[in-house]
């Protein structure tokens, strides 16, 4: 992005010259080159053939260089060979709803909900992330290599998401993007910390805040353009100047039918913000027909299910029909984007894959792959991360999870977890972790 | 026709059901149209229609042909082109579908019905809060209440803009919504008169403030607008295109909303409540032409005091010649579905039954600007239709079915009555 593309490359020739002392992992920056042969790769490419059986995968300086049947690829002699055997490969997994890269949301201090103020667009998470945690280990031994750390649910407009892969200790290394995205909660959370809001007002609040910064962002577009004067610089809307140029996308913590249905109307129709549903529970589902005309994808979880009236759960719009599936009720719909998240703390890290399973238990079709793409394409389409990461693509980051089945399935184990190239996660080398 | 009463005058209905036929009987081509290739209609009969039209017909019996959403023909029965479906109810009444001008029941519980951080808010709205699954709406559509205006609640002076709906069940809010946002809620006493350390404590407080904002935008209705996109809908009831409801209670109250939103700025506005001796100044409201929404509260105590008699607040409305009086069931305060005995006690303390009937129908469907659409079985209005077993104010009575847009919402079963 614009205020961190030096730091990036300044991070990357740092981390190159550090490997280079080192003598760096085959298929890592300035290592030597590695190749993969497996009985089976899912590429989840987002077009195009989603298996290679007898596959070899080329990986050089922390990019896949090819993918292919093993009689297609020529291995250039000086390239390790790792040979997995059975095992399959498949892409590292994304997770869009994260609040577990800092010290976590069950820990004694919250460093990721300021609720003074509702609006709160200037606040970064990135100035909470705490490199090497604990629960990032465990989300790279659950073939998670890259999370979206948001703020919390506790004010309307909660801050700047950030990009990072799960691997490695240095932020500089860990970082894709910042910020990764802006974190909108439309309603369920914000009016706990605060007197008198409630749904309307909270729309209202959403709304003034998100044409504020459309508004300020346009100023530039204008100054930039040579047609307007250059505008005085404000940290707390400098996040729409990246969302009018279509980098990054809003991440809306949406719930209900009738708040998922404002998201829609307002967010993506009305303001023409890029924005995907979070959460997007609670009857949301109902919406998914218009979620796909308007492009919005829904990034579901950490509940996979709407169930009959049970307390709180009592809001679903399936009062008397037993349970519904909340990825099956979009998909019905004929929503073509739709991936999973933990909410993590909420649920663990961890168990990314195990959402994207429940939702299969609930009438979500798998026949194409769809679970596996809603796990990988699908957020990095989401988080317009494409270009780097979500598929086994020429050019790509070679983010590989090495499995011994299906990772669909949650019989499955993941043995050994790739980051950039590198062997970040091995089972055997460092003690099972999941 | 005001002091009319139908229901006693049995020969009058009688007349007024002879001239149908007659006129037909000269028309050579049916007044039904043909039903074109993928359309469906439903031809009803009943025992007895109130019309609820502006001649008060009331047909023994009466026929109502519903084609698409809409209402192609009332009359006597006669013969129906091919294609529709015929249903005949030959014990049974039919009735226009009722409206409550004053409901909180679009969100969950309590919940979201007040955003109290300001005490004006001439940007809220309901419709986020909206949900068309709540259950209490099918309760209320199997109880005759077809059209809903969801509200705000009373807790700042401007409270939000509300949606006028159908009690359609899971077609969404696409389905259901008839017009949003269909007008504004305003509160004047009580309720709103904040303690909260903002200017509003007093009523000559809460007046200044609505005032002043009003004076804004009433200065600048003219001339486009104050371009300030947060005061666009408030500027619509300024040109008089969207209603304004109040919340008043007492006869201060009635008379401030009538001298603030009518005689200093003209709005089409709607006292709503207008409660306890609020009736005192029903006078002041008729003369100004301007309509009352009354309930939950229909009768007055306080009168015993002074008189010795509880005072029914419908018949003081009417009988001070207020135009267009309607009743509110204030839901959840009274159950969405118990609007219609809104009406059987306000006719139990001396109101005209007939009147309490347009009360529940034409009346509260005119004064807020949807009058063309429903509250009356007039052809070309929306096919929103009662069956009953006999008077809609008849506690006894039962509703059967429940038409609304012309397909069946609601259908008593033996054994699963919803109410």
């Amino acid at each position: 992005m614009r205020r961190f593309t030096l730091l990036t490359l300044s991070a990357l020739l740092l981390s190159g010259a550090l490997a280079a002392q080192d003598a760096p992992d085959p298929g890592g920056v300035g290592g030597a080159g590695l190749a993969l042969k497996a009985a089976k790769i899912l590429t989840a490419a987002w077009e195009g053939p989603q298996v290679v059986d007898n596959g070899v995968l080329l990986v050089r300086d922390g990019k896949i260089e090819a993918v292919g049947r093993a009689r297609d690829i020529e291995i250039p002699s000086d390239y390790e060979v790792v040979d997995v055997g059975d095992r399959w490969l498949s892409p590292g997994m994304v997770e869009l709803h994260c609040h577990e890269a800092g010290l976590g949301i069950f820990s004694f201090v919250n460093d990721i909900n300021d609720t003074v103020y509702l609006s709160n667009p200037g606040m970064r998470a990135s100035t909470a992330v705490k490199p090497g945690n604990h629960q990032l280990q465990m989300a790279l031994a659950g073939g998670v290599t890259t999370v979206l750390f948001i703020p919390g649910s506790g004010s309307n407009i909660g801050g700047q998401g950030v990009l990072l892969k799960t691997a490695f200790d240095k932020y500089e290394e860990k970082l894709v993007r910042d910020p990764g995205s802006m974190k909108l909660a439309q309603w369920g959370n914000p009016e706990s910390w605060t007197i008198g809001v409630e749904m309307a007002f909270e729309n209202w609040n959403t709304r003034d805040t998100l044409r504020r910064g459309i508004a300020y962002a346009k100023r530039w577009q204008a100054f930039e353009a040579g047609e307007g004067p250059e505008p005085e610089r404000n940290i707390s809307y400098d996040v729409f100047r990246d969302l009018l140029s279509g980098e990054i996308a809003i991440s809306t913590h949406t719930q209900l039918y009738q708040v998922v249905l404002m998201t829609l109307t307002m967010v993506a129709a009305e303001l023409q913000l890029p924005v995907f549903l979070d959460h997007s529970t609670v009857g949301g589902w109902l919406t998914g027909g218009l979620a796909q005309e308007l492009g919005v994808p829904a990034i579901v979880g950490p509940r996979s299910v709407d169930t009959t009236a049970r307390g709180f759960i009592n809001w679903a719009r399936n009062k008397h029909e037993g349970m519904r599936g909340v990825a099956a009720g979009y998909q019905e719909r004929g929503l073509d984007m739709i991936g999973f998240n933990t909410d993590s703390g909420i649920i663990p890290q961890e168990e990314l894959l195990v959402q994207g399973a429940m939702g299969v238990r609930y009438g979500f079709d798998e026949s194409a792959m769809q679970m596996v793409r809603g796990l990988t394409i699908v957020p990095a389409r989401t988080a317009r991360i494409d270009d780097r990461l979500g598929s086994l693509e020429v050019g790509k980051d070679a983010d590989i999870l090495i499995s011994n089945g299906h990772p669909a399935d949650p019989r499955t184990a993941i043995d050994i977890v790739f980051v950039n190239g590198r062997r970040a996660y091995d089972a055997e080398r460092d003690g099972r972790r999941w | 026709m005001r002091r009319s009463a139908p229901f006693l005058l049995g020969p009058l209905w009688l007349a007024a059901a002879c001239q149908g036929p007659g006129r037909e009987a000269e028309i050579l081509e049916s007044p039904i149209p043909e039903l074109t290739a993928g359309q469906s209609g439903t031809a009803l009969t009943c025992s007895k229609v109130l019309t609820m039209d502006a001649e008060n017909r009331v047909l023994n019996p009466g026929m109502i042909v519903l084609r698409e959403n809409r209402i192609v023909y009332v009359g006597a029965p006669i013969e129906v082109p091919t294609g529709y479906e015929q249903v005949d109810f030959p014990e049974l009444w039919a009735a226009p579908g009722m409206i409550d001008l004053h409901s909180h029941i679009q969100a969950t519980g309590w919940w979201d019905t007040n955003d109290m951080v300001f005490p004006l808010n001439a940007d809220l709205r309901v419709r986020p809060a909206l949900d068309p699954w709540e259950p209490r709406i099918p309760v209320a559509n199997a109880a005759g209440v077809t059209t809903l205006f969801g509200i705000p609640g009373s807790g700042t002076s401007i409270s939000g803009f509300g949606t006028l709906y159908k009690t359609k069940t899971a077609g969404g809010y696409e389905g259901m919504v008839l017009k949003d946002p269909g007008g504004m809620k305003s509160a004047f006493n009580f309720n709103p008169q904040r303690g909260g350390g903002d200017v509003g404590n007093t009523w000559a407080g809460l007046t200044w403030n609505v005032e002043q904002l009003n004076d804004r935008v009433a200065a600048r209705v003219d001339e486009g607008g104050t371009g300030d996109w947060q005061l666009e809908n408030l500027e619509a009831v300024h040109r008089g295109e969207l209603p304004v409801l109040i919340h008043c209670a007492s006869a201060e109250g009635v008379a401030g909303v009538v001298r603030t939103w009518k005689c200093r700025y003209d709005t089409t506005c709607v006292v709503s409540h207008g409660s306890w001796d609020g009736h005192l100044a029903a006078r002041f409201a008729a003369e100004n032409g301007v309509p009352v929404n009354h309930g939950p509260r229909v009768l007055n105590f306080d009168s015993m005091i002074r008189e010795e008699k509880i005072q029914g607040g419908a018949q003081a409305y009417v009988d001070a010649g207020v135009p267009l009086f309607s009743l509110n069931t204030d839901a959840p305060v009274m159950p969405q579905e118990e609007l219609f005995l809104q009406g059987s006690m306000s006719a139990r303390l001396g109101a005209e039954p007939y009147q309490m009937l347009q009360a529940l129908t034409i009346h509260p469907a005119q004064s807020f600007l949807i009058g063309e659409r429903v509250g009356s079985l007039e052809v070309g209005k929306d096919a929103d239709v009662l069956i009953t077993t006999g008077d809609p104010l008849d506690p006894r009575t039962r509703v059967e079915v429940v038409f609304i847009d012309g397909r069946i919402q609601y259908t008593r079963r033996d054994g699963a009555q919803l109410y």
